[in-house]
Order: C-alpha cells, then sequence, then structure tokens
C-alpha cells in the first residue's frame, strides 16, 4: 500500500531542475512564464529545485554546446533515480538555428536518454505545461515498474 | 504489575501518538499545505492542494538515497535523524494548554535549549556532506540561529517576569493556568511588543521565505541541504513542517493560554479534544501572520542585514517589553 502511495505521489510532486546548455534565453524565460501567476503550474505540485540532487524532472534547453556536452552528462548522473529527462525547445532536438556550427553537438538524444521532447522555438507555456505533466506520468511509471 | 502496564502504555501512548509523533507530523503537514496554499492565493494563484507536503513527502521517501563520496556517511544519514527525534522530544513539553506529558519548573529552558538540535541537526549533516554550498550554508545557518536567539531568550523572560514576578517562572503548565486566571498574555498591553517579537522569531526558527538565507536555492543551491536527497531529504523537510507546528505551538501556549475550555466544559478527553482543535486554529492563524504573509510580500534578506535586523528592531521590541514588565505594568 506504502508502495502504491509513493508512486501516486510521484506524479503529484515533480521538482524540476533546469540546465541550460547555450540556449539564446527565449526557452529559459518562457519555462519560468509556467511557475508565475498566470500559468501557475505549482497547483500539479510542479516546483523549481536547486539542486539536481532534489530533481525529478530535469529540463534540458539550448542545443548543446562542445562545452557544456560533459557537464550536461556529469549533471545527469547527480540525479537520483526515478528522473526524467524533458528537452525544451526545438534547439536540443535538432540544433536549431545554431545547426553545422563547429561548436554545436545538437541533437541530444545521440547521448543522454529524452523521456519527453517539447518543440517550438520558442516553446508555448501551455506546450511547456503538457509536456512536464506527460513526463510527471512517465515517472510514476517508472516508480510502479521499481516496484516489481 | 498491571497497573506498570497500563501506565507504560499511556506513555507510550503519550509518545507515539498524542501529542507527540503522530499529532505533530500530521499537523505540521497540515499547516505547511495551508502556508504554501496562502502564499499562493495572495499571489493571485490557484496553488498546490492541501495535501502538497504529504505527497513531496512519500515521493521523497521513493527516491534513491545518494551518499555522496566526499560524505560521511555515518554523520550524513544520522543527522536528519537527530532533528526528527529533537522536535519529537520538544513536542512533548508543549501543553495542549492543559494537558501535556512532561511539566516541570524550568520547562521553559529546556525548549530553548531542544529548540537548537534541529538547526544544530542541519548544520552537522551538511558539513558531513563535504559539499563547499553547504559550507556557505552552514556560517548563514549559524549566524541566523545567534540571531533569532537573543529576542527569544528575551521575549522568554518578560513572559517569565510577569507571570512569576520576582520568582521568574519558567514552567509552560504554569504561564498557561496564570492565563486561565489572569487573562491571556496577548491582552496584556506590555507584552504586546514582545508579542510581535515572538512572531518574527518564529520564519527564521523555521526557515521560510524572507529568513531562509541560510538554504537559499537560488544563490547557493539549498545550503546545508544541497547533497541530501531521498529518505533523508524527506526527513528534512518533514522536520521544517514539524518546526512550523511546535512554534506556533509554543506561541499559542505563551500567549494565548488562557482559551482551554477545561474550566467551561469540565476536565477530560473531550476537554482535551476541542482544546487541540482551538490550539490548532490559533496555530493556523500565527502560520498565516508569521510565515505566509511576509513570504508572499519580501524578498530574501541578506545575512548581515538578517543579524542586524535581529539584533535591533526585534531585540528591541522584545527589550521594551523586558522593561515595561519589569517596571510592573
Ligand atoms: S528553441 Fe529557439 S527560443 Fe529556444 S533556445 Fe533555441 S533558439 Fe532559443
Amino acid at each position: 500500500m506504502l508502495k502504491n502511495a509513493i508512486a501516486k505521489s510521484m506524479m503529484r510532486s515533480p521538482w524540476i531542475y533546469h540546465i541550460n546548455t547555450g540556449s539564446c534565453n527565449g526557452c529559459d524565460i518562457e519555462l519560468v512564464a509556467v511557475l508565475t501567476p498566470r500559468y501557475d503550474a505549482e497547483r500539479f505540485g510542479f516546483k523549481l529545485a536547486g539542486t539536481p540532487r532534489h530533481a525529478d524532472i530535469v529540463v534540458i534547453s539550448g542545443p548543446v554546446t562542445s562545452q557544456s556536452k560533459d557537464r550536461l552528462i556529469r549533471t545527469l548522473a547527480q540525479v537520483p533515480e526515478p528522473k526524467c529527462v524533458v528537452t525544451l525547445g526545438s534547439c536540443p532536438q535538432s540544433g536549431n538555428v545554431f545547426k553545422g556550427s563547429y561548436s554545436v553537438e545538437a541533437p541530444v538524444e545521440n547521448f543522454v536518454h529524452v523521456d519527453v521532447a517539447i518543440a517550438g522555438c520558442t516553446v508555448k507555456p501551455e506546450a511547456v505545461i503538457a509536456g512536464l505533466y506527460k513526463a510527471a506520468e512517465i515517472l510514476e511509471k517508472k516508480r510502479e515498474a521499481m516496484n516489481k | 504489575m498491571n497497573f506498570s502496564l497500563i501506565g507504560a502504555l499511556q506513555i507510550l501512548f503519550k509518545i507515539l501518538i498524542f501529542p507527540g509523533l503522530l499529532f505533530v507530523v500530521v499537523i505540521g503537514l497540515f499547516l505547511a499545505g495551508i502556508d504554501r496554499k496562502l502564499v499562493a492565493r495572495m499571489q493571485k494563484r490557484v496553488g498546490p492542494p492541501l495535501r502538497q507536503p504529504w505527497f513531496d513527502f512519500l515521493k521523497l521517501l521513493g527516491k534513491e538515497t545518494i551518499v555522496p563520496h566526499a560524505a560521511n556517511k555515518a554523520v550524513y544519514l544520522a543527522a536528519p535523524v537527530i532533528g526528527f527525534t529533537g522536535l519529537v522530544v520538544m513536542a512533548l513539553f508543549i501543553p495542549v494548554f492543559g494537558y501535556s506529558t512532561f511539566s516541570g519548573n524550568g520547562d521553559l529552558i529546556v525548549l530553548l535549549y531542544l529548540l537548537t538540535i534541529p538547526a544544530v541537526a542541519l548544520i552537522i549533516g551538511g558539513s558531513a556532506s563535504g559539499s563547499p554550498y553547504a559550507g556557505i550554508g552552514i556560517s548563514r545557518e549559524m549566524v541566523t540561529m545567534m540571531s533569532y536567539e537573543l529576542p527569544l531568550i528575551i521575549i522568554l523572560l518578560s513572559v517569565a517576569r510577569k507571570v512569576g514576578g520576582s520568582a521568574l517562572c519558567f514552567s509552560l503548565g504554569q504561564i498557561v493556568n496564570w492565563q486561565a486566571s489572569n487573562g491571556c498574555l496577548a491582552f496584556h498591553p506590555a507584552l504586546i511588543p514582545a508579542m510581535l517579537a515572538m512572531l518574527l522569531v518564529i520564519p527564521a526558527e523555521v526557515g521560510t521565505q524572507p529568513f531562509d538565507v541560510a538554504e537559499a536555492e537560488t544563490e547557493i543551491c539549498e545550503g546545508p541541504l544541497i547533497e541530501y536527497s531521498g529518505a533523508p531529504l524527506a526527513v528534512f523537510k518533514l522536520n521544517t513542517a514539524m518546526k512550523m507546528f511546535i512554534m506556533t505551538a509554543l506561541f499559542t501556549n505563551l500567549f494565548f493560554g488562557g482559551v482551554s475550555t477545561a474550566s467551561l466544559i469540565g476536565a477530560g478527553i473531550p476537554a482535551i479534544a476541542l482544546d487541540a482543535v482551538i490550539m490548532v486554529l490559533i496555530c493556523i492563524v500565527v502560520t498565516f501572520l508569521s510565515m505566509s504573509l511576509i513570504h508572499a510580500i519580501t524578498a530574501r534578506f541578506k545575512i548581515e542585514h538578517l543579524f542586524k535586523f535581529y539584533w535591533t528592531v526585534v531585540a528591541g521590541l522584545a527589550a521594551l517589553s523586558l522593561v515595561l514588565v519589569w517596571f510592573g505594568l
């Protein structure tokens, strides 16, 4: 019973940790907009965490520059299981306008497992909420899989 | 033989259920939920459901517990439990108006010492984690402790002087009884500055928004808690919620101790239950005034400003009360 309660609350209290890997700051602002009174993601229990150790969902924005690639992988390794990775905007998926640059490692899928990808340049706050909610549902499934 | 068994069961009930462990945990998490909801409503948000602290607690129990390489494992894992134990013991010393588990002559002084245990646990845990950010957090936590301790002592001194006269009464039970016959201390003009000072001490002790310099998540990544994850973090979060209830309950007993219903409907279980409900209601109001309201309208202090604020404004308010009380007002 306790295990079920834990799996249920996984979905109700996902804490977000945000990594900027060289984004133009557009997507970052939209992520913050999601927490403002207008969209209020806290009603689903979303909260910005200050350290990767407290995180459940890791949000990656930006096209992953060569400098930030190792740091991204190292940060993700510090997040306790179960965790979810969400990419924000078109940059991490394809490189977007930065594609072809010598210092961009874009599609992030090449070296990190991605659970949810939110598209857009910039992303819409509504899309961010929908994507994060989907990630929260995946978190619950991952926890249930750990119970078995 | 039989008699002592019942006695032992009674003590166990008091420690584990009411007014100990279970009661404090449930009411503490409830108050934490109310606080988050109130802050959200004041910012025109819908806000998380009232059960949100429960979800957070259960979720953290289900996460992996990582012990960093640089950490001292035993101390790192024991620290949250030390804080938790201190808080449960503290709960036994705080009466539900007339009803208390332990009471004696100097329980207010014992409480003063016990109050430092959760903060010390945070300091021990942070230093055991071996993170530089935790180091900054620890030094800030120590300064915060020093800042609110002085006004708190002056407040308790003025209450003790008011109730006990020149003999100084440091017994919470006697303070509550005195208020039952002489009216709540909140309505004695000499103690109103002390009450305001106490309202400002509570958020620093609990570590909520403007006074959470030690755990500032935007600048030093949650300070002492930076490396914690999983169950130990859950216990630390629970400690904060319990502290909320214990501090507001202490406030209620110190300044509104006279509203016990025992004199109206006779002492007994119904009176205790009713008292508990009244106490929780007052605690909600105190939570709103001292934590949610201040949280919603202010930004975070700098550590040196916090220190100055407590040693001048808050300590000044408390000292004003002490002087007034000493001159017999
Ligand atoms: S997707 Fe567009 S808005 Fe977002 S970081 Fe990339 S370029 Fe900026």
